[in-house]
Order: structure tokens, then sequence, then C-alpha cells
């Protein structure tokens, strides 16, 4: 049963991370609180819904949400983001609510309001393959987690891009004077981190069968808890945050603590403690 | 606001279509009120109400309507929301000037209204709201659900009696409904003498039950008493199938909507639950509803529609037998009603509390939808509490 | 005025209060904070335990209820002090979580339930009325306005916007941030603390879901939408945003989109709010206002 519930864990951490990472990203750059982030997960989802009328195959589906959130995501970085960088940083953030807001409400008129299926077919019948540890399901939302965690480490690891955004983290006309174009590289972190969340929308929507309106709001406050926990900006520490709230909910929804603290809370509970500590998150630098 | 003038044209097309609407037929209309959660969190249940509602006026209007009057249906969005739902209120009372109501709206903000009804002397039937309060506000507030103790108890009858289980769990939903169910269930298993092993909470909306499912098969009971609504229902069943669950899954009526057999698949079957809309249900009104839903809608009726569509029902029995629209009299009216034919059963009566009494309804899911299964008619454990 | 101008009149006066109080902590002191709903929450159960349980009347509840949520509020004051903005932001987001799901899941507050049967005040005997309950949230409302602007005139206001304007420069000129920081915070949620209190025994019913995190982002928009820092713009952000339901209603299913695209459409387009300093709308009237007056008195700033 432990390992059985580790998977469990684990499998959750996986999801947290996929959606986090791109908050993560933007925040990096931008310092900003992207909540609609949430919506362009669920936006992946529906794109999911309606890519299966191309093919049903996941891979298939996935790369199209993840084409279509990033491009929505740049839009969203042009249209909203850019002109308000000069204004109180709270402005973005209530701008972004505004947003989520206005996309769950589009979703709902557009697709209505009751959850819809969402039966990709799996490659290689991944999707057959239970074990008595592991079911699966679970092993194509861990392999696709794993694939798309890696792809994220190279880009921002090994490639010039990766390293612009390391510049435009310090500082903009740091960077700029080192002749890294500052805007396209903000551009493709959002194109990045929109295309990851789109990723995430599919496979939750595949895990779960359900695509609905309102899928973006627990992951909305529960991946900026684990971004805060992982330390801000930090992807690795993220990664790793996620992974852990993951296991220690599986864990602790099934005890006692259960019968007193909700699940969503528990992110929370963790982050709180860990900041009383930590001011920076665990992994967090000043 | 710059672009504000795009919104003109939305607007326009939307207060044409209402004033269509409204004004298809020649004698004055009767005016009654809705309350549905049509935005946020709960919208697709607003959906299934509000549709439920129209049709039920629908098939009124069509039969002639109240001695000749149409009912004409003014709905209102409260999102679920105590605040917005005592506005909605005024508003039905003051503005709108209706004459009863349709209280298709969740328990807090149902508990809310009651009172506002109350002392503005205007009657409300509740649909599907559960907590006990409600109708303790006074004699004009009446409900059409069950309570939650009843159906919970019911349940429990069914797992202990039906079921011949020796063991049972429960997996509870953390709100006022999924609570009320468990204290039911935990009561008649304590009548019955069978075992609860563990008693689990989790919260409204909950995805991910891997980790509570993987201790119930450690445990393995005979029966999973399961509350939630039919995505929560759906995950539970669907990840049981994938883990390997192997006791029998009992639900309630949050699970009962086609949206949780389309969601968990192959894992409904044999999901059996306790709710009070019975699809083989031969009497015409329960078939005219299915139905007609089916053919305006295009999709499958549930039950949070089926409890409203009875809402509505009642008040047009009332106005009939009333023969004015003074609320007074439609209120007496209503607590007069007398086995009263609805799509969840037969409304035999409601008692002093303004509590309806029906027998409940025990279904199974068998080749992908749901069939009657068994009846739970025991008046020591269908008959709602007098105060 | 029916019962329904009047409901939405103490809703909106309440709102006003809320707002207020969250404008001093992130308007005047700089400390976002995402979890106002929380102190909400913490007045309007005070209110409703002491007149429930205890038989406290809602004159002396309103007063312990507010004492209670600034010492609640004086704690999370605390602990903002160990955190840089953006943390912080988010930690208030989980305080809301953590204190409504202390509500929900503790039968001491009701639980799921709630607690119902909360009483209206009485004056001399006789049971407020509706209609005869405004006033009182209209005269607190006019309470949090007059503290309000005897705060930003005096010392500890000024000390409280240097520490909002600019911590460190505030911290070189000798200002102790931390303190001042939990002053704000105790203050802000003293306003919530009130509201809570008027809001339980308007609604005679409170259950959990009322102070939710959403809840917190409504007031949070009410104070950016009609601009931040400034006593006008909190109160009439909470007008606007506190109406658009109401005036929305009759669009029922396109009611939450238009408040989603108001919200949008006025950040990206009117970043300091509608009659925030700076706005195009408050330059107009203070040019308009500036015109009319000597022209020695144009600069004035810090009014209402």
């Amino acid at each position: 049963m432990f390992w059985q519930q580790l998977v469990n864990g684990v499998t959750m951490g996986g999801i947290y991370a996929l959606v986090t990472l791109g908050l993560t990203m933007v925040y990096g750059v931008l310092r900003i609180l992207h909540i609609s982030h949430a919506g362009v997960f669920a936006l992946g989802a529906y794109i999911g819904v309606v890519a299966l009328r191309l093919s049903p195959n996941l891979v298939v589906v996935t790369l199209l949400a993840m084409l279509v959130c990033g491009l929505v995501g740049v839009l969203m970085q042009r249209w909203l983001y850019r002109p308000l960088l000069g204004s109180s940083r709270i402005v973005p953030l209530i701008a972004s609510i505004g947003m989520f807001t206005l996309m769950e409400d589009l979703f709902r008129l557009a697709a209505g309001p009751y959850v819809l299926p969402l039966p990709v077919r799996v490659p290689f019948g991944l999707d057959e393959v239970t074990t008595s540890v592991v079911t699966g399901n679970q092993l194509v939302v861990l392999s696709s987690a794993v694939i798309l965690l890696v792809l994220a480490w190279f880009v921002i690891n090994h490639t010039r891009l990766g390293l612009a955004w390391k510049a435009t983290e310090q500082d903009f006309e740091t960077a700029a004077a080192f002749g890294v174009n500052v805007d396209r590289a903000v551009a493709m972190n959002f194109l990045l981190g929109s295309a990851i969340a789109g990723a995430a929308g599919v496979l939750v929507g595949f895990y779960y069968n359900s695509v609905y309106p309102t899928m973006g709001s627990v992951p909305a406050y529960k991946a900026m808890a684990i971004a805060v926990l992982g330390g801000l900006g930090n992807v690795w520490g993220t990664v790793i945050a996620a992974l852990l709230i993951g296991i220690i909910e599986a864990f602790l929804v099934i005890s006692p603590v259960g019968l007193f603290l909700p699940r969503d809370s528990i992110a929370f509970v963790a982050l709180i403690l860990v900041l009383l500590l930590r001011p920076y998150g665990l992994f967090g630098r000043r | 606001m710059r672009s504000s003038g795009r919104w003109v044209p939305l607007v326009a097309v939307i207060l044409l279509v209402g004033l269509l609407g409204t004004t298809a037929l020649g004698a004055e209309p009767i005016k009654v009120g809705l309350h549905a959660p049509l935005t946020g969190f709960a919208a697709a249940d607003g959906l299934s109400v509000r549709q439920s509602v129209e049709l039920a006026v629908k098939q009124v209007n069509d039969a002639g309507g109240i001695n000749g009057r149409p009912i004409q249906l003014v709905v209102y969005d409260d999102r679920a929301d105590a605040k917005e739902a005592v506005a909605v209120a005024y508003k039905l009372i003051e503005q709108d000037k209706v004459v009863a109501v349709v209280g298709g709206s969740y328990s807090a903000p149902m508990r809310a209204v009651a009172p506002i009804y109350q002392q503005a002397g205007i009657p409300m039937v509740a649909g599907f709201a559960v907590h006990p309060d409600i109708t303790r506000a006074g004699d004009f507030v009446f409900r059409c659900g069950m309570l939650g103790p009843i159906e919970g108890a019911a349940a429990g009858e069914v797992a202990g009696n039906v079921l011949k289980a020796k063991t049972a769990c429960q997996m509870t939903m953390d709100n006022d409904f999924g609570r009320a169910l468990a204290e039911g269930f935990r009561k008649r298993a304590g009548e019955l003498g069978f075992k609860i092993l563990w008693e689990s909470l989790y919260p409204l909306g909950e995805q991910d039950f891997t980790p509570y499912i993987t201790k119930l098969k450690q445990l393995n009971p005979d029966v999973v008493f399961t509350s939630g609504y039919y995505n929560e229902a759906a995950q539970f069943c669907k990840q049981a199938k994938d883990l390997g669950l192997k006791a029998q899954i009992l639900g309630e009526e949050g699970f009962d909507s086609p949206k949780f057999i389309e969601i968990a698949g192959k894992a409904s079957e044999g999901v059996i639950i306790v709710t009070n809309l019975n699809r083989d249900d031969t009497r015409p009104v329960a078939k005219a509803f299915i139905e007609d839903y089916r053919r305006l809608y295009k999709m499958e009726p549930d039950m949070v529609g089926a409890s409203n569509f009875d809402a509505l029902l009642v008040i047009a029995d009332a106005l009939r037998r009333a023969g004015s629209t003074d609320p007074r009299a439609i209120r007496d009216a209503i607590a007069a009603t007398k086995d009263l034919q609805g799509a969840t059963g037969v409304i035999r009566r409601f008692n002093k509390l303004g509590e309806s009494t029906k027998p409940i309804q025990v279904q199974i899911v068998k080749d992908g939808r749901f069939r009657y299964f068994a009846e739970v008619g025991d008046p020591a454990i269908i008959t709602p509490p007098e105060k | 005025m029916g019962l329904y101008q009047v409901t939405i009149a103490i809703t909106i006066g309440i709102y006003i209060i809320l707002t207020m109080g969250l404008n001093i902590i992130t308007g005047y002191t700089g400390q976002v904070s995402l979890g106002h709903a929380a102190f909400f929450g913490v007045g309007a159960y005070a209110s409703a335990i002491l007149s429930v349980r205890h038989g406290f009347p809602f004159w002396a509840a309103l007063p312990v209820a507010i004492i209670a949520t600034a010492l609640v509020g004086a704690v999370l004051g605390a602990v903002s002090t160990r955190l840089r903005e953006d943390s912080l932001a988010i930690t208030t987001i989980g305080i809301n979580f953590v204190v409504v799901s202390v509500f929900k899941y503790s039968s001491f507050f009701g639980g799921a339930l709630g607690i119902g049967g909360i009483r209206y005040p009485s004056f001399f005997g006789h049971m407020l009325t509706k209609p005869e309950y405004l006033p009182v949230v209209a005269a607190c409302v006019a309470l949090g306005i007059w503290f309000d602007r005897r705060l930003v005139r005096s010392w500890l206001g000024l000390a409280l916007r240097a520490v909002g304007q600019d911590e460190a420069a505030a911290e070189s000129l000798g200002v102790d941030s931390p303190r001042f920081k939990i002053v704000a915070f105790m203050i802000g949620t003293a306003y919530a603390g009130a509201a809570g209190s008027l809001y339980a025994h308007f609604m005679s019913f409170i259950s959990p879901q009322d102070f939710g995190f959403p809840m917190s982002i409504s007031i949070i928009s009410m104070a950016v939408f009609g601009g931040l820092g400034t006593l006008r713009g909190a109160i009439l952000g909470s007008c606007v945003l506190g109406l658009a339901p109401e005036v929305f209603r009759p669009l029922v299913d396109y009611r939450n989109l238009m408040y989603g695209a108001m919200l949008l459409l006025m950040m990206r387009f009117m970043p300091q709010g509608l009659i925030g300093d700076g706005s195009v709308i408050w330059e107009r009237i203070r040019s308009l206002f500036a015109a009319r007056r000597l022209p020695g008195r144009a600069d004035e700033r810090g009014g209402v």
C-alpha cells in the first residue's frame, strides 16, 4: 500500500509541477502573478476536446493544445501585460484575475456548463498497462510529465533562449545592453510556459476524463502556493515543491488529519509553516 | 471603457428574446420566480434546474395554463451565493411581484432567503436544497426534495437489508449535504448492526481519489457509501475500478446524472444509488418529463432537474386549486397538497414543517443507464420530522 | 425605497467598510492582501457566536468582534513583516483558505451548516427592521470615513504611507517599518471585523463559503477598480462593483462575463483605477475644480 500511495502522490505532484512550471517561469522574468495561467490550463483541455475531431491520438491532441495555448499566452503578454509593466504590481494581478473570470465564463458560454469527456487514444496502449502499484492512466501522466519537464529543463539550461531568460531575470536593461532581445525573450517565455500549461490541461482532462469551465479554479491558487513554496521564479524548486505537496497530500488525506484539514488547504499550511522559517521558500533566493 | 460598444448588439438581442418570450399568450400571466445558480461553480446544476422548470411551465401552459392564464417564469442567477440570493429574493418580491417562488439553488442561499419569503408572505418551494433550517423559517416554506439524513438512512437500509453488508466505509463530501447524508447512514448502520470501518472526508470539487481508494482497498469493506455530485462520483468510481477496488459502491442523488455515466464509462456499471427519480417509472408525469426533456434539450434529464420540475408542479397544482393568485391562498393550497403526481414520485402531502413524504428510489447502472433496483418505502425511514 | 434597494444599499455599505480597511493595508501601507475576506469572516463568526450562544446584544458583540478581528490581524501583520510582497500576497490567500477550513471543519463554528438565528439589533427594546438597519450601517460607514481622514492626516498615516512608498527609505528615516505594518493590519482588519459583524446581523445566517477566496478577490478588485490608495476610490469602487451584479442581473447568463470584462478592461486601459491619483477622470475633475478655485490651492492633495 505504501508504494501505491507514493505513486498516487507522485502522479499528482507531476500534474502540479506541469501547471506551476509556466507560472514560475513567467514570474522569473516579469515578476507578475499570472493567475490567468489557470485559464490557459483549462483552455488547453478545451482545445483537446476540439482537437479530438481531428485525431484521437494523445500526442497529436497535446501538441495542438500546446500550440494554441502557447500563442494565446503570447497574445496575453503582448496585449495585457506589456502595457502594464510600468504600473503598480497589483494592476497586472487584478487584470489577470479579470481575464481568468472572463475565460471561465467564455468556456461556459461556448461549451456549456456540463463536464465534457476527453477520450483520447494513448500510443503503445500505455493506459492498459496496469500493475498492482501503478495504473495505466497514472503511467501515461507520469511519462508525459517527465518528457515535458525534460524539455523545459533542456530549453532553460542548454539554449541561448534559457540564457536570455536568466539575463532578463536579473535586469531588463542590462540584458538588453548585452544584446538580448528582451521583448522576444519574454514572449518566448510565455510561449513555452503557456504551452506546458496547455499540455497539462489535456493530460488532466484525459486522466479524469473530464473537462469543465471551472477546472482551473483549484489549480489557480494551489499552483500559486506551490510556486511560492519552491521559491518564486525558481523552476527546479517548483518541481520539487510540487512533488512534495503531491506526496504529502496523498498520505495526509487518509490520516485523521484529513478530518479537520481539507486537502486544498494542505499546500497553504505547508507554505505558511515553511515561510515562517524560510521567508523565500524552500529553494528561494533573495 | 473603449470597447463597451461591442456589447450593445448582444444586450439588445438578449432583451429582445426576453420580450418575445414573455408575450406568447394573451391572458394576463401569473408570475412565478425561480432562483438558479446559473454561473459559478454550480452552473451545471443551474442549467438543469432552469431547463426543467421551463419545461414544467411549458407543459402547464400548453395544457391551457392555470384556469386560462399562463404562468410566466422570472429566472435570476444567484451564483449559489447567499448575499446575491437575498437581493434576488427582494427583486422577485418587490419588482417582479411574483406570487410564488421555486427555490432551485443550493442550501446556503435558500437558507438565507427562506425567512425573507416567510416575512413577505410569498410561498417558496425548495427543490433540492438539503439544509434542515430552510423549512423551519415558517409556514410559507416547503421542500420537494429529500432531507439529507433521510436519504442517508435509506442508503443504510439498502446496504444492510438489501445488499446484506457486514462492513462498510463512508466517503463523505465536506459540505452540508455530504455531512447530513453521513449522519443518516451512520445512524441506520447502528440500528441494523453493520460495522463502519472508516469514515473519510473529502473536499467538494475533489478529483483525485487514489489515496482514499488505496486505503479502502486495504480495508476491503462490503460496501462503500459515497456522497458527491456527479463529477466527484464519476472520478471516484473510475479510479476505484482502475485501482481494483472490489467493494460495492453505493451512491446518492448527487450521482444521478447522465454525465456520471458518461464520464465514469464502464466503471459506472453496477453502481447503486439512492435517489428520487425512477427512470423506469411508467406513470405519465414521469414519462412526459423524461421524454419531453430529451426531445427539447437533446440531453438526458437528471435528479436536480426533476426535483425542481416537481416544485413547479406543486405550485401550479396549488394555483389551480386556490383559484386565485393571492399568495396566502396559494400557501394554503400547497399545504393541502394531496397525492400529487410528480416526476420524482407521488407527493403524498406536506407535513406541518413543509417537508414532503415520498418513497425513495434505488437505481442501479446497467448497460450505461440507470434502471430500477429497489424502492425504500418504510415509513419509519422516509417520514420527515414534524418540527 | 423598497427592501430591494435597502438590501443593495446595506450590502454596498458593508463592501465600502471592507474596502476602506483593505485600502489602509494595501493602498496606504503597500502590503498586498488577497485574504481580506478571512477577517470579514472572523468578525462575522465572532459576532454570531457571541450573540447566538452567549446572548450578547449587537451593540456589545460589534466592538468585541472588532477587537477580536484586529488581534487576529495583528498576528498576520507579524507574519507579513517577514515576507516579500508577492510571497505575502500568496500567503494571505493561504490564510484565507485556512480560516475558512477552520469554520467549515470545526463544529464549534457550526461546520458546513453555518450559524443561523442571528438577530437584528434591538434599540431600546425595539428590534430594528431592515430599513432601520440601514442608518446603523451608514453610521458605521461614516465613522470609517471619519477615522480614515483622521488617520491620513496624522503622523501615523504619514508613517504608513512612507512604508508603502519606499520601505528602505522609510527605515533610513528612522521609521520602524515592521511595527507600522502590524498597526496597518490591525486597523484594516478591524474595519473587516466591523463589516463582518454588520453582515452577520444583516443576513441572520452565515456559512463558511461567504468568506472564501472569491470574496477576497471581490474586495481587492473594488479597491483597485476605484483607485488604490485613495479613500474616494475605495468608496466609488465598492459602489460600482457592488451595484454591477444587480445592474447586470437581467443578463442572467452573461452577468459574470460582464463583471470579468469590466475588471479586465478597466485595468488594461485605466490602470490607476476609475478615480485614482493620475487617472484621466480624476485629473479632469481636479483641473475642473482647480480652475474654479484660487490658483494657489490647486495642488492640495490627500483630500477625499
